[in-house]
């Protein structure tokens, strides 16, 4: 998908000699022997592997974490043989300048052929400043990264949605990348975080068929976001059998009953916990007996206790759900109508006293 | 320029040349450092900065207090769960919540597991390529680098010399296609690196290893939490139930969970004594000499202690990790630590990126405020959004500055152990006199960059221990026929009074943790972090203290000035993370 | 009272309602019903039964109650909507209030007073009078069509994305409320909407029955409206 290195440097007018001698440079720079040129030449003759600049905004590297613990394939196979991880500030060896450099390399090099993966978002206000990397706001990093990129990859419901740090009242204006970047194909991949394997297997999708996934109307890969946890649960027949945990730790519980009434947000939540579940199918959240809070959707930090079955609707500095409002209005029109029909009665008993 | 004396002892001179690292890289989150140094290299003057801010004490307020787990453990990914912990115990202690045994055992196994992974990790991918050079390994020896192996650890069956070949050869591989992907830009030809070639083969080797592993290890709160990072918590107890032989067992914890853990408990352990622990001290013994980066750590530590051996009790006694303080380097006197006195926690913001209605006066955190405010002072370079060079006079950083009674402190692993070692806790003592006979240095040699990372290390191996205690400690109660797992006596907001604050605590991964808050009319109404990292990256306080992480690159001698790798080092040596720390 | 009506001759009785109007009347109100009914214990459902799952089906079959009553209501509205074309004036009545006429406001108002005991009579009308016109399109026909749209966008989800259900409705739905979550809420909080109409609307039925000038429930039964006076009929359309 990408041409080699060697397709390059060709194309910008390099000679073949002066490659060859760029290579004996590489060599010797890394403190190999002459032996080793004509096996970089060949190297970068022929396919490169695919460079991603693995930006972070304001997040919690939880992203990153379920990425190294991804089984099938491993983290390690991923950054040595399919990628080449140039850029990412958890891991890299360099730092300051020369890591900052490296960005300005790859988008020399690749332009239009790299990935910028992000995790984390922009946060907008003050100039940017409430994230700061090389002394610039973060959001320009982002934008001077993405400019020639083939595709962004947004990493976790940070970048997606804008995650815990965008919740009422989002101090920073933290902003999910789509919102900022609006030119480049973007592909979600939401969770907080998502789960490690679906995180490669998105990359090893691209990879492996040289095209990006299918995605949905909201930007994510429908292989693994288009089914709800409710729609694979394996508690699912206690729920339509009308069976729930209605206490922690109460028999239910303990016999495994679905969690619907204690504010399992599966019914609404797009993600394939319940199918692949997490750390190399080990669990998942309602598996060890929580509710699933919905962290892979978008605003899910904000609806109110993720322990109650009804979003909290919040009006006029009033905190409600849809049965308060609903009853309440329902007992003011049954109220209303109580006296109307009182009014009518005595109105009508007055009336008929008239006539006679 | 100028020339002054700090409180805590420190002689800052910004006369030399100086140098600017941003990003700080191999950390958590964003950070930018500065020094100064001399004519001879030598670092004179030290200014760290956080450079992110989040806000989540500002978007806790109005919320549910048993959601507040859910929000503070997404403060941060890497020590994923010790917020939730320490959030969960706030609202506890605020409502009067007594847990039951078994969710006390659960809990600190969910802990422990995170201080051996989170240790694992950061030892391996996040602080070794300061001291090993991936480069160097292509031209070691496979048998010699065999050999090696099984000298400083004979257990580890991964020591053929076929099996170091293969290694190198994927490295050679790896390196010969011209895209060092991580490894680009590194310091590879710097003197600074040390190890001969199949040291840092053999570092490498285990780099991968370990990657492969950590993921192991987190399987454990996958199991009780449902997933990792984030596992899930409850106010009250742990949300996962247990029933080991009734009705629909596969509902909750039993038989093969139990086992799964117990396996993993076993296999943790033998990886850490196996590898990490040789490996350590393997590294530490070719950089004994370069005993740089003490800092604050031999003057003043501190630590609120944690892993409760019975449920509900949190008092110094009843905590396996050490509680206490250390001022003045003086190791006969621990001090008690009282985290509710108004007077001994305090947070300053003259040099944070926050404004107090009374400007300097520091606030305990259940009087905390946090209000920003992004303002750099008259003598920075470059602009408001192009900062070329930051003036530490001013307002300088994202983090706030906690204090213990006016004391800049140094927290985390190297903190907790030498509180340990000042009290005589067996496990710990007896640790640290091994490593130091083992590598034959005094005492002091713990008070710098190698002793937070060996300290770390001897952490890992301590958790990992405690893991086993905690795990036989739930089965022999499961047999005495105790199950229960949560308390939902508290649990409707009807039986919470009107008003109600509470301070939670934990030792994090690296360092004293503690969450103060108010909850009034069912909401939270306050919440305040005091984090580790706050703690060690402080920025000055109004008297002029310098920090822990500035204080510990004091007086360094850099190789290069441009290749920032000793900085590197002892930055990583509280292992950073600047999410936690700002919020 | 003002008598600016213009119909001048006036019968006891005359066949409003044909009878695929009524059938669908009944229809609708059992659908609704039992859509309301259902939909409020999936969403607070009842206490948890004993036993094993499989001897259970009680969530299947309130879900299934209500899927099926929330076809019914669609294809019944559909139903309804041909009518509306094929029926006689009445049928088109509740589709299209005539919102520029001032006499239909004026009837309106009048419609007001007479509810707020301040007219003496209410006027005399074939079909709805313009008040009963106004709050059955605006209060129950976008209503129901609000809970048409975003019902079948919730199930959907359940058929799955290949589904016409999810093609039509979820596609766009969904991300137009923010996520599922929000559409639920919306479902949810609609339905008082229309419970709030209900309670209102049998009360006036019946009050109408009793203390109007013609017929109302069994008109909704038999199709034909009793006039209980001799005097001219109203109309609310210029
Ligand atoms: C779920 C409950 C109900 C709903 C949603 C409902 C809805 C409607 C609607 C939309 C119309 C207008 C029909 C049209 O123009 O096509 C109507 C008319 C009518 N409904 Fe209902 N209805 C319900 C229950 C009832 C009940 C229980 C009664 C009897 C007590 C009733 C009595 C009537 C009458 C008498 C009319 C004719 C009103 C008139 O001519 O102005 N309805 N209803
Ligand atoms: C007057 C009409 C209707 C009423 C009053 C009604 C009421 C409700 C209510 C109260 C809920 C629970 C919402 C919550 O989660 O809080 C619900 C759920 C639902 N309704 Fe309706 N509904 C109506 C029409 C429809 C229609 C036409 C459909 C389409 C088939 C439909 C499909 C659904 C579905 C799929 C759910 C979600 C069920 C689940 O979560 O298991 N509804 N409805
Ligand atoms: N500092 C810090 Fe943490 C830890 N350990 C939290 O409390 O890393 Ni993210
Ligand atoms: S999406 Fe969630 S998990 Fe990922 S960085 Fe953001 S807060 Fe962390
Ligand atoms: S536990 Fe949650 S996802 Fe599973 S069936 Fe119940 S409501 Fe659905
Ligand atoms: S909380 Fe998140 S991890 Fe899965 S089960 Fe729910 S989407
Ligand atoms: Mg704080």
């Amino acid at each position: 998908m990408t041409e080699s290195f060697y397709d390059v440097m060709r194309r910008q007018g390099i000679t073949r000699r002066s490659f060859l001698k760029f290579c004996t440079l590489t060599a010797s720079a890394l403190g190999l022997g002459p032996a080793f040129v004509p096996r970089i030449a060949e190297a970068m003759e022929t396919k490169p592997r695919i460079p991603v600049l693995w930006l972070h905004g304001l997040e919690c590297t939880c992203c990153s974490e379920s990425f190294i613990r991804s089984a099938h394939p491993l983290a390690k196979d991923v950054v040595l043989s399919m990628i080449s991880l140039d850029y990412d500030d958890t891991l890299m060896a360099s730092a300051g300048q020369q890591a900052e450099a490296i960005i300005e390399e790859t988008i020399d090099k690749y332009k239009g052929n790299y990935i910028v993966a992000v995790e984390g978002n922009p946060p907008l206000n003050e100039d940017g400043m409430y994230c700061i990397v090389g002394g610039k706001p973060f959001v320009e990093q982002l934008r001077h990264a993405s400019e020639h990129a083939k595709a962004i990859i947004s990493w976790g419901s940070c970048a997606s949605h804008g995650c815990v740090q965008a919740a009422h009242p989002n101090p920073t204006r933290a902003t999910p990348v789509h919102k900022v970047i609006t030119d480049k194909p973007i592909i979600k991949v939401p969770g907080c975080p998502p789960i490690a394997e679906v995180m490669t297997a998105v990359v090893t999708y691209i990879l492996t068929f040289e095209r990006f996934p299918e995605l949905d109307r909201q930007g994510r890969p429908k292989m693994f976001y288009s089914q709800r946890i409710h729609d694979k649960c394996y508690r699912r027949p206690h729920f339509d059998a009308g069976q729930f945990v209605e206490h922690w730790d109460d028999d239910s519980a303990r016999k495994g009953y679905c969690l619907y009434k204690m504010g399992c947000k599966g019914p609404t939540t797009y993600n394939a916990c319940s199918t692949i579940r997490w750390n190399a199918g080990t669990s998942f959240p309602i598996q060890s007996g929580h509710g699933c809070i919905g962290c892979s959707e978008e605003g899910f930090w904000d609806k109110g206790s993720f322990y109650d079955r009804l979003t909290t609707i919040n009006q006029f500095g009033i905190e409600s759900n849809a049965d308060r409002v609903g009853m309440t209005a329902a007992g003011v029109v049954g109220a209303a109508t109580a006296a109307h029909l009182a009014v009518s009665a005595i109105k009508r008993a007055q009336h008929k006293g008239d006539e006679k | 320029m100028s020339v002054n004396e700090t409180p805590n002892g420190f002689t800052l001179d910004d006369s030399g040349r100086r140098v600017v690292v941003d990003p700080v890289t191999r950390i958590e989150g964003h950070m930018r450092c500065e020094v100064n140094v001399d004519e001879d290299n030598v670092i004179r003057n030290a200014v760290s900065t956080g450079t992110m801010w989040r806000g989540l004490e500002v978007i806790l307020k109005g919320r549910d207090p048993r959601d507040a787990w859910a929000f503070t453990q997404r403060i941060c990914g890497v020590c994923s769960g010790t917020h939730a912990l320490t959030s969960v115990r706030a609202v506890e202690d605020a409502l009067g919540i007594q847990i039951p045994e078994n969710a006390n055992s659960i809990r600190n196994i969910m802990q422990l597991t995170l201080q051996a992974h989170d240790h694992l990790v950061h030892f391996y991918h996040l602080h070794a390529l300061d001291w090993v050079n991936p480069v160097n390994a292509l031209k070691a020896d496979p048998k010699a680098t065999s050999a090696l192996q099984k000298q400083v650890s004979p257990r580890h069956p991964k020591s053929s010399p076929g099996y170091f070949r293969d290694v190198q050869n994927r490295i050679k591989r790896f390196v010969e296609s011209g895209q060092l992907g991580p490894f680009k830009n590194g310091y590879w030809s710097n003197p600074a690196y040390r190890l001969p070639p199949e040291a840092d083969l053999m570092a490498v080797t285990h780099y991968l290893e370990a990657l492969d592993f950590q993921k192991e290890i987190m399987k454990i709160r996958a199991i009780l939490g449902g997933k990792d990072p984030h596992p899930n918590w409850l106010v009250g107890g742990v949300p996962c139930p247990i029933n080991v032989d009734g009705t629909g067992s596969v509902g909750g914890l039993n038989m093969v969970n139990l086992n799964q853990i117990s396996g993993i408990i076993d296999a943790t352990r033998t990886f850490i004594n196996d590898v990490y622990i040789p490996d350590l001290l393997a590294i530490a013994g070719i950089y004994k000499d370069w005993l740089y980066g003490g800092g604050i750590s031999g003057m003043n530590v501190l630590s609120y202690g944690d892993i409760p051996d019975h449920a509900n009790d949190y008092s110094a006694a009843n905590l396996m990790m050490p509680r206490g303080a250390i001022l003045d380097g003086n190791l006969k006197e621990v001090h008690e630590v009282d985290l509710r006195n108004p007077d001994e926690i305090q947070e300053q913001v003259p040099h944070s990126w926050y404004s107090y209605p009374d400007g300097v006066k520091g606030l305990h955190p259940w009087d905390g405020i946090t209000e920003p405010d992004y303002q750099l002072g008259p003598n920075t370079k470059g602009s408001r959004t192009h900062i070329e060079q930051i003036d530490e006079h001013a307002k300088y950083s994202w983090i706030k500055a906690p204090r213990w009674r006016g004391h800049a402190m140094e927290v985390g692993p190297l903190a907790r152990y030498v509180i340990g070692y000042a009290q005589g806790h067996e496990a710990i003592t007896e640790q640290i006199d091994f490593v130091l006979k083992t590598l034959d240095v005094p005492v002091t040699a713990l008070f710098s960059t190698l002793g937070r990372t060996a300290a770390r290390g001897l952490e890992a191996q301590w958790a990992a221990d405690q893991m086993r205690y905690f795990m036989d400690k739930l089965l022999a109660n499961l047999k005495a026929g105790d199950s229960a797992t949560a308390n939902v006596d508290n649990w409707e907001q009807s039986t919470w009074p009107r008003e109600a604050k509470g301070v939670g605590f934990t030792e994090a991964p690296r360092g004293a943790l503690g969450h103060w808050l108010h909850i009034r009319d069912t909401k939270i109404a306050n919440y305040q972090c005091v984090v580790p990292t706050t703690w060690n990256g402080s920025p000055r306080d109004a008297e002029g203290n310098i920090g822990a992480f500035e204080a510990a690159l004091m007086n360094t001698k850099v190789e290069r000035a441009e290749e920032p790798v000793e900085i590197l080092r002892t930055l990583h040596s509280f292992d950073p993370c600047l999410a936690c720390s700002t919020h | 009272m003002s008598s600016e009506s213009h119909i001048s001759h006036s019968e006891p009785a005359v066949y409003v309602y044909e009878a695929p109007l009524r059938l669908w009347h009944w229809i609708n109100a059992l659908a609704i019903t039992l859509l309301a009914l259902t939909g409020y214990f999936i969403a607070s459902p009842f206490p948890t039964l004993p036993g094993e799952a499989s001897d259970h089906f009680l969530m299947g079959y309130l879900r299934f109650t209500h899927f099926s009553a929330g076809y019914i209501l669609a294809i019944g509205l559909l139903f309804r909507l041909y009518w509306a074309v094929m029926g006689n004036a009445h049928a088109r009545q509740l589709f299209l209030p005539p919102l520029f006429s001032g006499r239909f406001w004026d009837g309106v108002w009048h419609e007001i007073k007479w509810y707020a005991f301040v007219a003496r009579e209410p006027r005399k009308y074939e079909g709805h009078n313009p008040l009963a016109t106004l709050s059955m399109h605006f209060l129950f026909l976008w209503s129901v069509i609000f809970m048409i749209v975003t019902g079948f966008a919730l199930y959907g989800e359940g058929t799955g994305m290949d589904s016409w259900q999810f093609q039509w409705f979820s596609a766009w739905v969904i991300p137009l409320f923010g996520q599922s979550q929000d559409v639920h809420t919306w479902h949810h909080l609609v339905m008082w909407v229309l419970v709030c109409f209900i309670i209102v609307h049998v009360y006036v039925a019946i009050r109408e029955d009793i203390m109007s000038r013609q017929s109302m429930i069994s008109t909704m039964i038999s199709g034909w409206r009793m006039f209980k006076d001799n005097r001219r009929v109203d109309t609310d359309a210029e």
